[in-house]
């Protein structure tokens, strides 16, 4: 089990080289990081998994996407839209995480949604830029949206991932750091560890349903 | 109001903390205010006022902040959500806590290495343009954009300058 940041942006679209978000990353206790269009590797010790995020798009466009990117190891993630829309890209096999839930509407994931994530084993990401960088109504917004998802993942129990989407090393934080602040969205220590350890569970392969004996 | 006898004074706490990125000389004043804002925004005024944060002390880009004794958890997690001092970003990354400062001057004084500055050029051309190294310290190296407005900073490693 390793401990990941599910999303950060080294440069061009951030300020800081991936070697160097990787070596920020093992000093603030990581094991691993999952980067939009990057090559993937290995960085100072540090995994870095490619990670691919599509916004905007119809179900139709995701589906043939999807199925493009199903045979390589990256991390395939959606943007979250309304309601119909996610229950759809959660129903897609290959999909990985469901992104961005806090700037969604407020019914684009209800307890269905929560069912089929349970079901398909994708993860709903937490994104604590807003809890950091956000102030006032932003975070008190992102805060109360992201208890009432861990109120459905307490209920339904599909996997929670973590992401800083740093742009820049003085915008990650220290595992310990991210715990304190899981704390204001109701998240104990064991919530946080296995939040942190959600890629595992969802890049696992999955068990078949035929074995033989 | 006088001093207090020692049994009747408030017990604090001290907690230690590197400023990122090193190299940037951050002004106590200016700190103070970016700890006290961001300690009432995410608490409120009246757990700020329980808190009650202070920066007591600097020695390079180490900062020791005081609080009362208890509040440890809400000051550092208030902490870890200051992005920025003065227009200028930066990152509070909390080393260790204590009861007294003497012994987080201690800690300081360990902490304390010296700095490797030796980088084969100190110019780089960087997509198209030209950025020169601002602070070298082990395999990180700052690279600041040449120019007098709107001069971006790059965070990379030596590796990263050998490949240009």
């Amino acid at each position: 089990m390793k401990i990941t940041d599910a999303c950060i942006y080294p440069y061009p679209c951030g300020n800081s080289s991936v070697r160097r978000m990787a070596l920020e990353a093992r000093s603030l206790g990581f094991d691993r990081l999952v980067a939009p269009d990057t090559t993937p590797g290995q960085f100072h010790g540090i995994e870095v998994l490619n990670g691919i995020i599509i916004r905007d798009t119809m179900v139709k466009d995701l589906i043939t996407r999807v199925r493009r990117e199903r045979d390589g190891k990256a991390v395939v993630s959606v943007q979250a839209g309304d309601n119909g829309f996610n229950r759809a890209a959660i129903g897609v096999k290959g999909v990985h995480i469901l992104r961005g839930i806090q700037s969604a509407d407020k019914t684009a994931f209800d307890h269905v949604a929560a069912r089929m994530a349970a079901d398909n084993q994708v993860a709903v990401d937490i994104d604590l830029s807003p809890l950091i960088t956000g102030r006032g109504v932003t975070r008190q917004r992102a805060i109360h949206r992201y208890r009432d998802i861990l109120v459905l993942e307490r209920r339904f129990e599909f996997p929670i991932t973590l992401s800083s989407y740093a742009r820049s090393v003085l915008e990650m934080r220290a595992v310990r750091e991210i715990s304190g602040i899981c704390s204001l969205i109701g998240m104990d220590t064991p919530d946080v560890e296995r939040a942190f350890t959600g890629i595992d569970t969802i890049t696992a392969s999955p068990d078949p349903a035929v074995r033989v004996v | 109001m006088g001093a207090r006898p020692p049994t009747l004074r408030e017990k604090r706490r001290y907690i230690l903390v590197s400023v990122e990125p090193s190299g940037e000389i951050i002004d106590r004043k200016d700190l103070y205010f970016a700890v006290c804002d961001a300690t009432t925004s995410l608490w409120g005024d009246v757990t700020a006022a329980v808190i009650s944060p202070a920066v007591i002390a600097s020695d390079g880009q180490y900062v020791i902040i005081r609080c009362r004794r208890g509040s440890e958890r809400e000051l550092s997690i208030a902490l870890s959500t200051i992005t920025c001092c003065r227009d200028r970003s930066i990152a509070l990354r909390i080393i260790a806590a204590s009861g007294t400062i003497d012994t987080l001057r201690e800690r300081i004084q360990g902490l304390k290495i010296p700095d490797n500055v030796t980088v084969s050029a100190p110019e780089y051309m960087i997509g198209e343009k030209l950025y020169r190294v601002h602070n070298c310290s082990g395999q990180k190296v700052d690279v600041i954009e040449k120019g007098f407005k709107n001069t971006n900073r790059l965070f990379l490693t030596r590796e990263d300058l050998e490949e240009l």
